[in-house]
């Protein structure tokens, strides 16, 4: 977990740099969600990263498809979507039973009503070997499918690679 | 303008409502699920009760003759080889009901038949008045081109056209009565499409462009010449304020950039107080609204989507105020599994 500093997170080959004044973490790895929350309901996922901000909290999903494929792009909202779900009920779980103090502490933050959710999905694709595609998958159609699977958490989900952030996020990838 | 259908047993439809609003509606679904059925049967209702009020001078509608004209219009629209073949398909006798909600006072109209059915509906509800306006419809093809003559050969021979291509015929053959409203509503499609659309005296519909030269329609691009029939039916009065127009496929034959012009002038027209109802298979022209709509010149066009899927009793809708609202998007899914592969067979 990182604190209020500077700080990089390394998620595949992408650094993820979040500067002063905003907490950012590697969710999947906190250690309730390992030892407990993983198991329930016959298996709960995760989302990679969470990021809180004055008045956002931000949960992050990474993809790599230069790397690995193991989601097809027809595929991959309907798995981001139960992540972001599992990820909410998770935090609520963490907030009231976690022993890790700063885990119990910064899921209560996510919580607090203070803070939207938005959620990001962070794509980085393999160069298009045909011009008859940008990129083998179109982001305005993956953000679609993503905002009618998650309208009711975040109406306006974003879908981001490294050249292209989100609107208003603080962070940098490398 | 047309406020809600029920339907059940008509077609591939067991049971459906569907609500529309004043300004934009949009039918999708994948082939073979009734978008088309659901543009043509308001249609022609409503294009039936507007002829018969023009022939009535003044009289109200009676059952006896509501029974048979709806019936041939019907048929005339959907050209089946019986009335009754509209009817759902099921073992044994089935019946269709139909009910229409207009919100022209007095108006509405409820009616069913029987599989065995030809020649007469039955009425349940009968209207209190005749539609005032005829709506107006337009199929996946333009009709400038084959305007000529057509009118004449329809009514003169038996010749397997729908009657939908005959009566909008009829309204592109009207002659011009341009007002104020007319006018300021024309010429900003005119504009897009460079020129006016002129019905010459030999019968042949021109582009008459901005230099005052006349270019013949059939030499006039497709797309544009979709634009030039909203031209010439807003110019001959055909689709004023409170009018309707069903149109299906806008899209169909044109490019991504006819496209965009089309989007625009659809929303140009809901804008300008026409109700527009309508069946796509185009996602860039769901998007292309999508962008436009957050415009402040389209913010208040009312919109409503429907999405047809294939139930286990037969097709079913699913409605909302927001593309996003209704499900299935088949055009979405079917972008995201060609990604998929794409990226098997190119990147695999």
């Amino acid at each position: 977990m990182t604190g209020t500093d500077a700080t990089e997170i390394w998620e595949g080959s992408l650094a993820f740099s979040f500067p002063d004044g905003c907490t950012a973490t590697k969710y999947d790895e906190w250690a309730f969600y390992r030892r407990q929350f993983q198991s329930v309901a016959g298996g709960s996922k995760a989302v990679d990263l969470l990021c809180l901000t004055d008045d956002v909290a931000w949960l992050i999903e990474v993809k790599d498809y230069r790397q690995h494929r193991r989601t097809k792009p027809s595929c991959l909202s309907a798995e981001v979507a139960a992540k972001v779900r599992d990820t909410l009920s998770g935090l609520a779980a963490t907030g009231a039973n976690a022993n890790e103090r700063c885990e119990q502490a910064m899921a209560r933050q996510a919580l607090a009503t203070k803070r939207r959710w938005r959620v990001v999905l962070h794509l980085e694709q393999p160069a298009p070997p045909s011009r008859l595609r940008e990129s083998a998958v179109d982001p305005a159609h993956l953000k679609q499918a993503l905002k009618r699977a998650l309208k009711a958490i975040d109406a306006h989900p974003a879908v981001v690679d490294r050249g292209r952030p989100p609107a208003g996020a603080p962070w940098t990838v490398q | 303008m047309l406020e809600s259908i029920r339907v059940k047993d008509f077609t591939v439809f067991p049971d459906a409502e569907l609500n529309f609003v004043q300004g934009l509606n949009v039918i999708v679904g994948e082939n073979g699920l009734g978008k088309t059925h659901l543009l043509q049967l308001p249609y022609a209702v409503m294009a039936l009760s507007a002829e018969e009020g023009r022939r009535s001078k003044g009289r109200p509608p009676t059952k006896a003759l509501l029974q048979t004209r709806l019936a041939e219009k019907l048929k005339g629209v959907f050209r089946p080889e019986r009335l009754g073949r509209l009817a759902r398909r099921r073992k044994g006798r089935s019946r269709s009901d139909v009910e229409l909600k207009l919100t022209e006072p007095g108006t509405s109209i409820g009616f069913n038949f029987a599989s065995q059915n030809d020649s007469e509906v039955v009425i349940d509800r009968s209207p209190k008045r005749w539609c005032s306006q005829p709506p107006v419809f337009l199929p996946t093809r333009e009709l400038l081109t084959i305007y000529p003559g057509f009118v004449s050969l329809y009514d003169g021979y038996r010749v397997e056209f729908e009657e939908t291509w005959r009566d909008t015929c009829l309204l592109l053959g009207a002659p011009t009565v341009r007002g104020a409203r007319e006018h300021r509503a024309a010429s900003l499609l005119e504009a897009q499409i460079g020129g006016r659309v002129v019905l010459e005296r030999n019968g042949r519909f021109y582009l008459r462009q901005v230099g005052g030269s006349n270019m013949e329609m059939p030499l006039v691009a497709e797309g544009w010449r979709k634009l030039a029939m909203l031209v010439r039916l807003i110019a001959t009065g055909s689709l004023l304020d409170k009018g309707c127009l069903f149109w299906d496929e806008p899209e169909s034959n044109l490019n991504p950039r006819l496209i965009r012009e089309v989007a625009k002038a659809i929303l140009g027209i809901c804008r300008a107080g026409i109700q527009v109802v309508m069946a796509t298979h185009s996602l860039f022209l769901l998007r292309e609204f999508e962008v436009l709509l957050r415009r402040k010149e389209f913010k208040k066009v009312n919109q409503r989507y429907f999405a047809l899927r294939r139930g286990g009793d037969g097709v079913e809708v699913s409605q909302g105020d927001h593309v996003d609202d209704v499900d299935p998007l088949l055009l979405l899914d079917e972008e995201l599994k060609q990604s998929d592969r794409f990226l098997e067979e190119f990147q695999g």
